[in-house]
């Protein structure tokens, strides 16, 4: 079995009164998907917040690749190799496509912009992301002004430009929102494509006809804490997860 | 290298001009190309940071008056007196940044603009060592290595500030930390997770660039040879933001375009006008923004598209 890359272990969260996370524990393995799913305010949000440095955790902790990356910064933790993708699309709107992709390799640039090299440096950050731009399928609109793609074309831009800071995680939030059919499809691939590549990825999701057939395990969060741990298939069976998702009579039917 | 050469020509060509003006014309030749270069600079923090600072006018002030004070109050040495003046610049810059990391467009603004003010209050309370309300005057610059650069030929000084900064931002603003401050304009958060530094990135932008318009200041001070408060006054900490946006704010083409427009619409309006050369500008400057939202060089990029 692969190693874990991401540990997180008695994770707890607490917003005033309400405990949004409470004592966590799941891991992701090199190559995995690991899906998350859960109703509205199960605590999946607050979790890849918490990952991503975006909030402080109140309890509990979050390794990556063996070391704590709880306390760090966002950008801190996508140094370490975290890059992640935002619900509602955050491209950077005043830049072209393939500019775009090259921020998202901002901790792959190393030398000094007035040295020699870092010409050279350029060039071939240049043609990784031009890689990762018809991987992702924008080949046609690499030089575009991003304002002109769709939204599902925007929701691509973003895989593209998590993955040109060569992630070793990389956390999907609710990928699927807002997309049609043959969109979903074409980021199923997209997703197993990635994670075929060795990545790590940890999807959070709401949509569980996209989700079970993608992920390789599934972890399914109620009120904050983890009610299910395991493969699609037990989860489809588990009526502990019928009764969050549809409520304890449907589950009883 | 093909780039050179262009620089090179570019060189060239401006250095060249002065030598075939009078004074007059040479005069205000040289007070347009560093209308330029602070709108070059400005473009950089304004445009491409995205921080919405009104202390560029200020800095440039500081830089005058503290190659001023050095020389000719605390007679130091000429390279010593650069660098301390530079490093006052980077001083203040550090200062005004780095708390001003946590404040955003409006509380920025507002912060830059009392800072703008404090600086004309400290000039004409200054007393002895600002020369108060009057300034300083009666200085010239000192000889180096026993010759005094004069004429045309300070003209050339000029012509390689305004090419050396326009290099730096160029080079600056072409590679990652080009994009890093376009990012951190257009999305801080995605920036930071994408691996950005937002506040480290905003307090290098606003000292670098504040640096440069100091030095700028510094070459200024021996255009007219005197320095006084009334011209580092708000007015043109305005006019240079204007320049950047009637241009296009975020390209360096569209700064040198707004710069040379709106330094040289006053000349072309008085005698046209007479005094109301004020009014006829801020309406064509009105009528610019609302007809070219994307700046004059807008009209280009349209016309290469069609």
């Amino acid at each position: 079995m692969p190693s874990a890359v991401l540990e997180v272990r008695g994770l707890s969260k607490r917003f005033g009164g309400l405990l949004a996370v409470s004592n966590l524990d799941f891991e992701v393995r090199e190559g995995e998907i690991l899906g998350m799913i859960g109703p509205n305010g199960a605590g999946k949000s607050t979790t890849f917040n918490v990952i991503a440095g975006a909030y402080a955790a109140d309890a509990g902790e979050v390794s990556f690749a063996g070391e704590s990356i709880l306390g760090l910064a966002p950008h801190q933790i996508a140094a370490r190799g975290i890059l992640r993708t935002f619900q509602h699309n955050r491209p950077f709107a005043g830049m072209s496509v393939i500019d775009n992709v090259l921020v998202g390799a901002h901790t792959r640039f190393h030398r000094n912009p007035f040295s020699k090299a870092a010409a050279e440096e350029e060039a071939r950050q240049r043609q990784r992301a031009d890689e990762l731009i018809a991987f992702v399928g924008l080949g046609e609109s690499r030089s575009a002004d991003v304002t002109t793609l769709s939204f599902g074309q925007g929701r691509l831009l973003e895989i593209a430009r998590a993955l040109a800071g060569e992630p070793r995680l990389i956390l999907f939030d609710e990928p699927a929102a807002g997309l049609t059919p043959a969109e979903l499809e074409r980021l199923g691939e997209i997703i197993r494509g990635i994670a075929g590549r060795g990545i790590a990825v940890l999807l959070i999701e709401h949509d569980m006809h996209f989700l079970l057939p993608l992920a390789h395990r599934v972890a399914v969060l109620n009120f904050g804490a983890k009610i299910a741990d395991g493969l699609p298939g037990e989860i489809r069976a588990n009526p502990s997860v019928m009764d969050a998702y549809l409520g304890s009579h449907a589950a009883a039917r | 290298m093909k780039s050179s050469l262009r620089w090179i020509a570019a060189f060239v060509l401006l250095a060249g001009l002065p030598f075939f003006l009078g004074s007059y014309y040479n005069d205000v030749y040289r007070k347009m190309l560093l209308w330029i270069t602070l709108a070059l600079s400005y473009n950089f923090l304004f445009g491409i940071g995205g921080q919405v600072a009104f202390s560029h006018f200020a800095f440039y002030g500081v830089g005058a008056y503290s190659i001023v004070i050095f020389l000719f109050q605390f007679h130091l040495p000429f390279p010593l007196a650069i660098l301390l003046g530079i490093a006052l610049c980077i001083l203040v810059a550090l200062a005004v940044a780095i708390p001003s990391t946590r404040l955003e467009g409006f509380y920025l603004a507002l912060a830059t603009l009392a800072l703008a003010q404090l600086f004309v209050v400290v000039l004409n309370e200054g007393g002895a060592v600002t020369g108060g309300p009057g300034g300083l005057a009666n200085y010239r610059l000192p000889e180096v290595f026993g010759v005094r650069i004069a004429g045309p030929w300070y003209t050339v000084v000029i012509v390689s500030l305004l090419l050396a900064t326009f290099f730096v931002l160029l080079r600056l603003d072409r590679s990652w930390f080009g994009r890093a401050c376009r990012a951190v304009r257009d999305n801080p958060e995605a920036a930071a997770a994408m691996g950005v530094d937002v506040a480290r990135t905003k307090v290098i932008v606003f000292t670098l660039t504040s640096a440069l318009a100091g030095i700028a200041g510094m070459v200024y001070a021996f255009v007219d040879n005197t320095v006084n408060p009334p011209i580092f006054g708000l007015e043109n900490a305005f006019l240079i933001l204007f320049m950047v946006i009637v241009g296009g704010s975020g390209r360096h083409t569209g700064a040198v375009i707004g710069a040379v427009l709106l330094f040289l619409l006053p000349f072309v309006l008085s005698p046209l006008v007479g005094h109301h050369h004020v009014l006829v500008f801020g309406l064509l400057v009105l009528a610019a923004i609302l007809v070219a939202p994307k700046g004059l060089i807008g009209f280009y990029d349209a016309f290469r598209r069609s």
